[in-house]
């Protein structure tokens, strides 16, 4: 796909998620959201960060406007991806929205502490994920002014 | 006992060991004499004077009136007349002693005899001898004390004790009586079986032997109190201690303390139970208790886990099948619509079933501690959770001032909103009006009323719809999953309290349920 959001600059966003059932569903949703957002996707907390590190077969990757982290992966749990992301100067910058099922009130409060930009709870209802995922959009890929200069450190 | 008066006198037990004694010496009709006859009235106790013959030589007024007779009757008489046996035998000499030698060993000691009165009466007597030097040869003076009393109250002692002894064998426990010294006095047969011992290895033994910690240590004064206060701080205690027996082994005991007075001072009863039955029992029913805990926190993690983790495949398919009819409908042909409508009905019913167990567990597991609330506010907040349904019923809630409450606030809240809930959609026309209020029982709680002009409820069914998932109605009646009432029972039981309902169809029904009342936060 080689769609282009605002301004002509096509949106990245990079989707850590394990379920292929969530991934698909996550496509879904932003598919009919804002079909000008390219999403990638890792499938672990290792794989995001090599994506975001431009390692392995990441090399060419992009550099994400937004990442959606879950917090229940396997190999590198979303945490450490979120602590590794945020003590990086060059990816600390990026904003990340933790999108789980967990509710507990100690991943929320960790979450924070890790300095998440925002904690969002996946509904079960399809209606109530797609409403989610199109506020997502509506405020983080919109509303929000996003840091455009990181494109300098990209390949 | 009293001395006689006559002073230079060696008396006590020393004289038994010590040296013969210089007898005194009696003059004839001297000055010295007049003195000797004054010291002898003086004396308290009867004083009589004889001879190596046995022959009365002198008395006193307590003499004569202790045996009846005036003085000139005894003077010169045989001292068996008032002293029928042991007196003037002790005083002869025989081929082993000289008659020095044989006053000398009864010298200081008092003996124990009978005397006789005139009128031929008898009576116990002590009496103590010492050696007078006179003219007429050695003359030994009596001082002879009427043990009468004495006697009669070691009589009624020893009845007391054998009665006591009595009650002692007859008690179900073992029996130990202690003096102060913790030394063992006597004790009865159950405490011979009990500790293994014979009572003759046990009798002046200390009671550390027996019980080795916490027994002599009660029973000591110090600077605090005196040895009757630290015993009395005991008295009547049940004091839980080990107890050891003869071949070592050591065994739970109870012990009850209490104080005996007799002649050796406050002497200690201790009755002594074997607990081990009893300890043992207790140790089964703590781990039982704890097994019990044990297996209801495993099963509220499990229904938590269960049905959290169950979530998350049913989401999958609940989205999917959601998907699959928002897409497909009408694209397929009408079987294919029919099965999908099935399973995305299925699997949304499966998903509130699954919420509801989720917030079932988590009153259990994720309750959070009782304090002081307001059970006025946790209404308010619970009608206004509850504003669209009551807007869209028109229904009328109203409620008397409601106290303060022990509560988890939010589990309260979720209680009425429940209970209110429950109310505004069981009904079949008409406005529905609830009222809620709360009255003190005579257990000082609080009970709490929501009553309602609904539906009502069978009496047979009023047991059945605090279950799980128990339904009175068809789901195209009322929807839900019938957890609501089985959520408030469990909140009202965490707080310690009770639900009930009370109901006739087609008259409403009142919910009553009970909590603890808090301290106002003023």
């Amino acid at each position: 796909m080689n769609v282009i959001g605002r301004k002509g600059v096509p949106i990245e966003v990079l989707l850590v998620e394990d379920s292929p059932g969530d991934v698909r569903l996550t496509k879904e949703a932003f598919r009919s959201a804002n079909p000008s957002i390219h999403l990638h996707v890792a499938t672990d907390g290792v794989d995001a960060m090599a994506f975001l590190k431009h390692q392995g077969a990441h090399i060419h990757a992009a550099r994400p406007d937004l990442i959606l982290l879950d917090l229940n992966l396997p190999k590198m749990d979303g945490r450490e991806v979120l602590a590794q992301i945020k003590k990086d100067e060059s990816l600390r910058g990026i904003p990340v929205v933790i999108l789980t099922t967990s509710d507990a009130e100690g991943d929320i409060t960790i979450s924070y502490q890790l300095h998440a930009n925002c904690y969002l709870n996946k509904p079960v209802q399809l209606d109530a994920f797609e409403a989610l995922v199109k506020s997502i959009n509506e405020f983080w890929l919109k509303d929000v002014k996003l840091p455009r200069q990181a494109q300098i450190g990209s390949v | 006992m009293k001395s006689p008066s006559t002073e230079p006198k060696t008396k006590g037990a020393d004289a038994l060991s010590a040296p013969k004694p210089p007898p005194l010496r009696l003059r004839k009709n001297d000055e010295g004499n007049l003195h000797y006859r004054a010291l002898l009235e003086a004396a308290p106790d009867a004083m009589v004077i004889v001879n190596q013959a046995g022959e009365i030589v002198l008395l006193n007024l307590q003499a004569e009136k202790q045996f009846g007779y005036r003085r000139d009757e005894l003077l010169g008489q045989k001292v068996k007349n008032i002293i029928p046996e042991g007196f003037a035998e002790r005083l002869v000499a025989d081929a082993l002693r000289s008659a020095e030698d044989a006053l000398a060993q009864q010298i200081g000691k008092g003996i124990e005899l009978i005397g006789r009165r005139k009128d031929g009466s008898e009576f116990p007597i002590e009496i103590m001898l010492s050696p007078l030097e006179s003219a007429e040869g050695i003359l030994v003076t009596a001082a002879i004390r009427d043990i009468t009393v004495r006697k009669a109250a070691e009589k009624h002692l020893a009845q007391m004790e054998s009665r006591y002894r009595g009650l002692l064998e007859a008690a179900p426990d073992a029996m130990v009586v202690v003096n102060r010294r913790g030394e063992i006095v006597l004790l009865n047969v159950q405490a011979e079986k009990q500790f293994g011992y014979h009572r003759d290895e046990l009798v002046g033994q200390r009671m550390k032997n027996i019980i080795p910690e916490g027994f002599a240590e009660r029973l000591i004064s110090d600077g605090l109190r005196s040895p009757e206060d630290a015993l009395a701080q005991q008295i009547g205690t049940g004091i839980e201690l080990t107890g050891r027996r003869k071949d070592g082994s050591e065994f739970p005991i109870e012990i009850m303390l209490s104080p005996l007075e007799s002649a050796e001072g406050t002497l200690v009863t201790a009755a002594i139970r074997d607990i081990t039955t009893r300890k043992t029992a207790e140790t089964n029913l703590l781990h039982k208790v704890e097994q019990l805990n044990r297996s209801n926190e495993e099963l509220g993690q499990f229904a938590y886990i269960a049905s959290h983790d169950l979530q998350e495949p049913l989401r999958m398919v609940a989205s999917y099948t959601q998907l699959l009819s928002r897409r497909y409908k009408g694209k397929l042909d009408s079987d294919a619509d029919e099965f999908i409508a099935f399973a995305v009905d299925g699997a949304s019913r499966m998903q509130r079933l699954i919420q509801d167990l989720l917030a079932y567990s988590r009153i259990g597991t994720k309750g959070a501690d009782l304090l002081d609330s307001s059970s006025e506010d946790a209404l308010q907040q619970a009608l206004i959770n509850l504003r669209a349904t009551i807007a869209e019923s028109g229904a009328q809630v109203s409620h008397d001032p409601l106290p303060m409450v022990l509560a988890d606030e939010m589990q309260l809240i979720q209680l009425f909103q429940n209970l209110v809930g429950n109310a505004i959609k069981y009904q079949s026309s008409g406005v529905p009006r609830i009222h809620v209020s709360a009255a003190m029982n005579v257990e000082k709680k609080w009970v709490f009323s929501v009553k309602d002009n609904g539906l009502g409820i069978d009496p047979q069914y009023f047991e059945r719809i605090f279950g799980m998932f128990q339904r009175l109605h068809k789901r195209e009646e009322f929807a839900g999953t019938g957890i609501g009432l089985a959520i408030c029972k469990k909140i009202v039981e965490r707080h310690g309290g009770n639900i009930s309902v009370e109901s006739q169809p087609g008259h409403g029904s009142t919910f009553r349920f009970t909590l603890i009342g808090g301290e106002s936060k003023s």
